[in-house]
């Protein structure tokens, strides 16, 4: 029955869509003596990224970049979440509101 | 070291300070001692210290999101406490008697709750940063004088806010108050809806406009703004309509707390 395929094949985009919104990319930053490794990284403009940030020294850290829009405190040793976009590409620096010095990256959205 | 202290400190300092310096120019208006607000320190302190003592584990929460989650809901509730605030400053003739304040004990829990929660927020971040360095004993000296500059920058400019308000006469005080206060409310809105945002609990749009070009968001402008008024450069449509809904409600308290004062 055309009516039964047209119905299948829109569940199952459906699930093809819900599926791939599931499967967001997930980019791991480090956080090492004050550092931020990598300090670039590089994400598809347009899309929806969870970063997963790790911090390895035992003090906090906090994310933080004005282009980005995001701010977040990361307890030593510990990883979190943060996401970020769907973004036009160009360049967005962020930086460790801690530790500023040393603690210096960017995403690079193309 | 210096410097990034005192910047972190007196970013944090001054959302309070400024916050504490209009509720207590509204208090001095109508005039009310300002009990809520050692009050409001108290608490603010020491929820403070249990937020960021357990800033790990509530991060854990909601799948490593629950730090969103409880900024939001800080945020939310400090906005509603300022439309109740505002309603409540306003429901009394501009002539009353302080013995005859009607709303005195609304305004007072409205204040201790809104200088709680924001100094819980804005001093966790701070009592975890402080915490790191405790243990960095070559660090510690700098960032402690560090701090202290920009803690005592941010109180300083609170005070000035204080007695600019206080200064001003008659309407003009009152709108003055006012107006600090919806932006404020406003500010907390936007922030909580960004707070989701970031947690992916309502989806990313592009910035509605870039104004990053006249005003750097780290520019000194750019961060008094923020303070001030939660300057963005880059706002999403939610940040628009949450700032703009909590800038109108707490208008529409006041003028509502105007109309039933003079319906008396």
């Amino acid at each position: 029955m055309p009516r039964n395929a047209w119905l299948v094949s829109a569940l199952l985009s459906l699930l093809a869509a819900s599926t791939a919104a599931a499967a967001t990319p997930v980019v791991e930053i480090e956080i090492r003596d004050h550092l931020f490794s990598p300090q670039e990284v590089v994400i598809p403009a347009n899309t929806k990224v969870k970063l997963l940030i790790k911090n390895l020294d035992p003090t906090p850290e906090e994310f933080e970049s004005y282009e980005l829009n995001r701010e977040k405190v990361i307890a030593g040793n510990s990883k979190t979440v943060i996401f970020i976009g769907p973004l036009p590409a160009g360049e967005y620096p962020f930086f460790g509101e801690f530790y500023p010095k040393t603690a210096q990256g960017k995403v690079v959205v193309e | 070291m210096l410097l990034s202290s005192v910047i972190l400190v007196l970013q944090e300092t001054l959302e309070a300070a400024l916050l504490a310096s209009v509720l207590m120019a509204l208090s001095y208006r109508l005039g009310l001692r300002i009990r809520w607000f050692p009050v409001g320190l108290c608490l603010g302190a020491l929820l403070a210290w249990v937020y960021a003592a357990n800033m790990g584990t509530v991060s854990e929460w909601f799948d490593y999101v629950g730090q969103e989650v409880v900024n939001a809901l800080l945020q939310i509730i400090i906005a509603l406490a300022l439309v109740l605030l505002s309603w409540a400053s306003f429901r009394n003739h501009r002539d009353v008697a302080p013995g005859q304040i009607r709303t005195l004990a609304l305004f007072q829990w409205c204040a201790v709750l809104a200088i709680t929660l924001t100094i819980t927020r804005e001093g966790a971040e701070v009592l975890t940063y402080l915490g790191g360095v405790l243990h960095q004993a070559d660090k510690l000296q700098t960032v402690m004088i560090g701090s202290g500059i920009g803690f005592s920058i941010g109180i300083s400019v609170g005070f000035l806010l204080f007695y600019g308000l206080v200064g001003l006469k008659g309407k003009w005080a009152a709108a003055a108050s006012l107006a600090l206060l919806a932006l404020f409310a406003g500010n907390m809105l936007a922030q909580a809806a960004l707070q989701f945002t970031q947690a992916d609990w309502i989806s990313s749009t592009r910035a509605v406009w870039d104004t990053s070009a006249w005003w750097r968001e780290d520019s000194i402008t750019g961060q008094l703004l923020y303070a001030l008024i939660g300057y963005e450069a880059t706002p999403s449509a939610a940040q628009i309509v949450s700032y703009i809904t909590g800038f109108l409600l707490v208008l529409l308290a006041a003028v509502a707390g105007r109309k039933m004062a003079a319906n008396d």
